[in-house]
């Protein structure tokens, strides 16, 4: 209710200060009641059909669909694909309004370097490759990154404004560091193929920058975002040997990354329309026993029985759908929020145009990317912002509690006060905002984990005829190692199933 | 109170001359052929002013209170007449209807004025010093108002705020007059509240104009703004110095009607006329419909399509009397197919084949427009392309930009097409640089159509010939994902500008 005297005021100030639009939106895409039930050992309904299956892939993602596309590939039919949610995709999921596509997590692929054969093997069915040459028209558009600091936008990421001499030597011998990293060639992409155990990854990648005699507030800020950005977590939280990884693993040479509007969501498209006939949405899979040598996967409608299993959910969850599964106690994940904001109008900018990802400084969360930038029209005036938000600051325990505890209006004001220190009229743009929460968005690749026994043991695990493919088993949730090890489970299946 | 008196008489005469001349000079400003402009406006005055003092003898009681309501009008009509004439001439199609409304009603108006006044002022003096002194002081006014008019009102206030400056001198001669007449006036609060209020709305104006983008815009250029209008995409700006008309669009010159047959010609003829057998052009962005016009020069062209984003520019220079002279109506021909769009997804949607195709955008001066000048952009168009087809592309300054003509070159390049740059000189941009590109080879043609007032067979081949300081030079192709050209760009005509 309003009072008339506030009625009247706010009619007077109507005449000068345009009155805020109203903001509509959602939480969207939960799956945390599911996955409660599961962690609960809640009672599901029993199936009431039966169907025989060789083989069964749980889970998808990007993981279970490159297992998918590797069997099709193979010439094998004889397989299932469950995904609990009602849309396939996982990290690579998308949404769509009237205005674009926009993607709901992961958005980009870098352009894929020498050992990833895989990635190119797919990228040049799909036509983002032609014989190793690039296809511009999907390669993220100039001008890329920009950085909103001490008040005005700078191009790159890389804080210039206001740096020092001493900023710059220290940005200089970092990049020497990594070139040195690089050429070592133990950083690669999938990790399998060149990790060797290092002493990097008993350290702290905060640790490794203080060793280094790194710094520079900048260069550590941007270290930092780097971690956030890939992993979820503080550099304080993340194995050096991950942090140098985000950096020394790829050869820029040419100008990426690959990207889309929907995101990943365009890869998973395109394999959905090559393997949709194997996919089962909205099919949990709640139990998966052992019945002699073969496998009875249960979901609320139908029992699976199956020779074989490819098990491409993330890791943590095995323990409580599979008999006998290893324990995934060291597998941690980082909780994550991502938003999607439809906006109406532009915000009203001077100087540097708006790039495909842009980030605040000194902000929490990670920045928006425009789904629009990849739009051939050389004037846009609607779009859609995908805001990252690692929740990263403190125990990921507790950020899951407080990503359930607040509601949506919470949220979208903590959104729009971050994004108001760059816009300040962004909320007279925005007319929805859409809001995902994500307990267990990525693997979180901590101290001593990549080279853990446990993640060893999780990756190697076979128990007959069960093999498991997320991408959490390499210790960084990437688009390539999610591909990696839903083919290397597939390829294993094959051998065994055959 | 006699020089009082006789300076107010100064004073009205001083605005009937201001309205007059402006409207004159709007006239010829706006339509062109001044001789005729100026003597029909002074024509179709001197008579309203014969009509106003014929009307004089209908006005029996309360002579004071009338001189002060017709000097009220006059401050109206005749302070308001440049904005409502500038904005007759950028939304309506009537302006010379509307521009003999005005100077009759002021002419009118300012004919009551002096019978009026002689009338008041009768019983005060002999007749024969009567009539010396008010025609003297009239007579003076006008001097005055011819002296100040050229050398301060025009290049200081401009038109809008000119008139509206002796607006408000006309409403403070009858906000005065109500103190010295004050004994011969009943209701003199109504009449005051009503030189108030008047004096309100021209001081409301005059405030206003500063804002209204008309007014801003005389800071801006050089030459008189005859026409601005801000569309969805753009600002349109028409300047007009003597015979010289100019367009800017968002402020960046497109041409000068003294030299555009020499940028138009250059953009055409080396292309088309060397291609006998073309049959359909394409032409993208030049709504002015300047090129059109020299493509109409080419009887065997059946059919042209002119694709310009915005169709308040193609409105605009299909329907104003003055920029269809300019373009000889080119854009109302039958063969002429204008579709409003976005050059580049309509050239990504359309499967149309073309032997001709003017690629005529504004210069790479952002990203947006950066994006038509790509390797993406180009092999889009070459499959537009027949097997003889030529395209022409305005390419920025080999002099003043040398490496973003040189990086337009070596873009065509890359997207699979043999290039012919071409040079000339236009004096309102200096050397200006084009590039013929086509999947065939070029020959220059022996034959141009007949009338070019610029081009002729001779001297066509010398436009190919590049003197020592524009030669090529070392330059990276311009890519979506890496636009180098609008960083080339910025960067020269940074240099040019200081």
């Amino acid at each position: 209710m309003t009072s008339r005297r506030g009625f009247l005021s706010a009619g007077l100030i109507g005449l000068t200060v345009k009155a805020e639009r109203r903001i509509t939106g959602s939480f969207v895409n939960e799956s945390q009641a599911l996955g409660h039930r599961l962690r609960d050992r809640s009672a599901f309904k029993e199936p009431t059909r039966k169907i025989r299956v060789p083989l069964v892939i749980v889970g998808g993602g990007m993981a279970g669909l490159s297992a998918a596309w590797r069997l099709d590939k193979a010439g094998f039919r004889d397989f299932a694909l469950l995904e609990m949610a009602p849309q396939a995709g996982g990290n690579a999921r998308w949404g769509e309004n009237e205005i674009s596509a926009y993607p709901w997590a992961a958005h980009y692929v870098p352009i894929p370097n020498r050992k990833s054969a895989l990635v190119r093997e797919l990228f040049e069915e799909l036509g983002l490759l032609h014989e190793g040459k690039l296809e511009e028209r999907h390669l993220c558009f100039s001008p890329q990154e920009r950085l909103f600091l001490h008040g005005r936008w700078q191009e790159d990421l890389e804080p210039a404004v206001a740096a020092t001499a001493a900023d710059r030597q220290q940005y200089r011998e970092f990049e020497k560091h990594i070139a040195e990293f690089r050429a070592g060639g133990e950083f690669t992409i999938p990790i399998e193929l060149g990790a060797k155990p290092s002493p990097l990854d008993r350290i702290s990648m905060t640790e490794w920058m203080r060793r280094s005699g790194f710094d520079s507030p900048y260069l550590n800020w941007y270290v930092n975002y780097a971690c956030r950005d890939d992993y979820g977590a503080l550099a304080s939280g993340v194995s050096a040997w991950a942090g140098v990884h985000y950096f020394a693993s790829r050869e820029n040479e040419d100008k990426g990354p690959f990207t889309w509007p929907e995101g990943n969501g365009w890869i998973a498209k395109r394999l959905l329309e090559k393997l949709g006939r194997y996919v089962k949405t909205g099919a949990a899979v709640y139990r998966i026993r052992r019945d002699g040598h073969r496998l009875r996967v249960l979901t609320e409608e139908v029992e699976y029985t199956a020779d074989g299993l490819i098990f491409a959910a993330p890791t943590f969850l095995a323990p409580y759908i599979l008999e006998d599964a290893p324990p995934a106690h060291g597998f941690e994940y980082s909780p994550w929020l991502t938003a999607n904001l439809t906006l109406d109008r532009l915000p009203r900018e001077r100087g540097l145009e708006m790039a495909w990802d842009n980030v605040i400084y000194d902000s929490p969360a990670l920045g928006y990317v425009v789904a629009t930038h990849q739009s051939l029209s050389s004037r846009v005036d609607r779009t859609v912002w995908t805001y990252y938000w690692a929740l990263a600051q403190g125990a990921p325990a507790d950020n899951r509690r407080l990503l359930l505890e607040k509601d949506w209006g919470y949220w979208k004001e903590a959104i729009l006060n971050d994004l108001a220190r760059a816009h300040p009229d962004i909320r007279e743009c925005v007319s929805r905002i859409d809001i995902m929460r994500m307990g267990h968005a990525m693997v979180r690749p901590a101290v001593g984990f990549i080279f853990s026994e446990e993640r060893r043991r999780a990756a190697s695990y076979s128990g007959g005829n069960v093999w498991f493919a997320n991408s959490d088993l390499s210790g960084i949730s990437i688009f390539e190692e999610a591909q990696y090890r839903g083919v290397r489970a597939a390829d294993a299946a094959l051998r065994a199933v055959r | 109170m006699s020089v009082i008196l006789f300076l107010s008489v100064f004073l009205i005469a001083a605005c009937g001359l201001i309205y007059e001349l402006i409207a004159g000079t709007l006239a010829s400003y706006l339509l062109g052929d001044s001789v005729f402009q100026f003597s029909t406006v002074i024509g179709a005055y001197l008579f309203a002013m014969g009509i106003g003092s014929f009307l004089s003898r209908f006005i029996g009681r309360g002579l004071v209170a009338r001189f002060i309501s017709i000097e009220l009008l006059v401050g109206l009509v005749g302070g308001f007449s440049s904005s409502v004439l500038f904005l007759a001439f950028a939304y309506t199609q009537s302006f010379r209807v509307i521009l003999y409304l005005v100077v009759v009603a002021v002419g009118t108006l300012v004919g009551l004025e002096i019978p009026l006044l002689m009338r008041i002022l009768k019983g005060r003096y002999q007749f024969g010093e009567l009539v010396a002194h008010v025609l003297t002081f009239d007579y003076l006014g006008a001097l005055g108002a011819s002296i100040l008019f050229p050398l301060i009102l025009v290049p200081k206030l401009g038109m809008v705020r000119s008139a509206l400056l002796f607006g408000i001198v006309n409403a403070g001669v009858a906000l005065w007059s109500t103190y010295l007449f004050r004994d011969q006036l009943g209701g003199l609060s109504t009449l005051r509240a009503a030189c108030v209020a008047v004096l309100i709305a021209l001081g409301v104006g005059m405030a206003g104009a500063e804002r209204i983008s008309a007014a801003a815009d005389n800071n801006l250029y050089a030459d008189e703004v005859i026409l601005s209008r801000e569309t969805r995409y753009q600002r349109i700006v028409l300047t007009r110095w003597k015979d010289d008309i100019r367009l800017f669009l968002s402020s960046h010159l497109q041409f000068s009607s003294r030299d555009e047959y020499r940028y138009h010609e250059a953009l055409v003829h080396p292309g088309l006329a060397a291609i006998p057998a073309a049959r359909s052009v394409l032409v993208l962005g030049g709504g002015d419909g300047l090129a059109v016009r020299e493509i109409l020069k080419y009887p065997g062209v059946e059919k042209i399509t002119l694709v310009d984003l915005d169709p308040e520019m193609t409105k605009l220079f299909s329907t104003n009397p003055m920029l269809t002279a300019l373009n000889g109506n080119s854009l109302a021909a039958s063969k002429l197919h204008i579709v409003n769009a976005d050059a580049f997804p309509w050239l990504a949607e359309n499967r149309d084949v073309f032997d001709f195709v003017v690629v005529d955008f504004p210069d790479p001066t952002n990203y947006s427009l950066g994006k038509l000048y790509t390797t993406v952009f180009y092999r889009a168009l070459a499959k537009h392309l027949s097997r003889q087809a030529l395209v022409v592309v305005q390419s920025t300054s080999p002099l003043f930009a040398r490496q973003s003509y040189w990086c337009i070159v070596e873009t065509l390049k890359q997207a699979g097409l043999k290039t012919y740059p071409y040079h000339v000189y236009v004096p309102s941009f200096g050397e200006w640089g084009f590039v013929l590109a086509g999947l065939s080879p070029y020959e220059p043609p022996a034959l141009l159509p007949q009338g070019l007032r610029f081009l002729s067979a001779r001297n066509l081949p010398e436009l190919f010939h590049f003197p020592n300081d524009m030669l090529p030079v070392d330059v990276e192709p311009n890519r979506l994902n890496d636009q180098v050209l609008v960083r080339y760009y910025e960067r020269e005509w940074r240099e040019i500008a200081h």
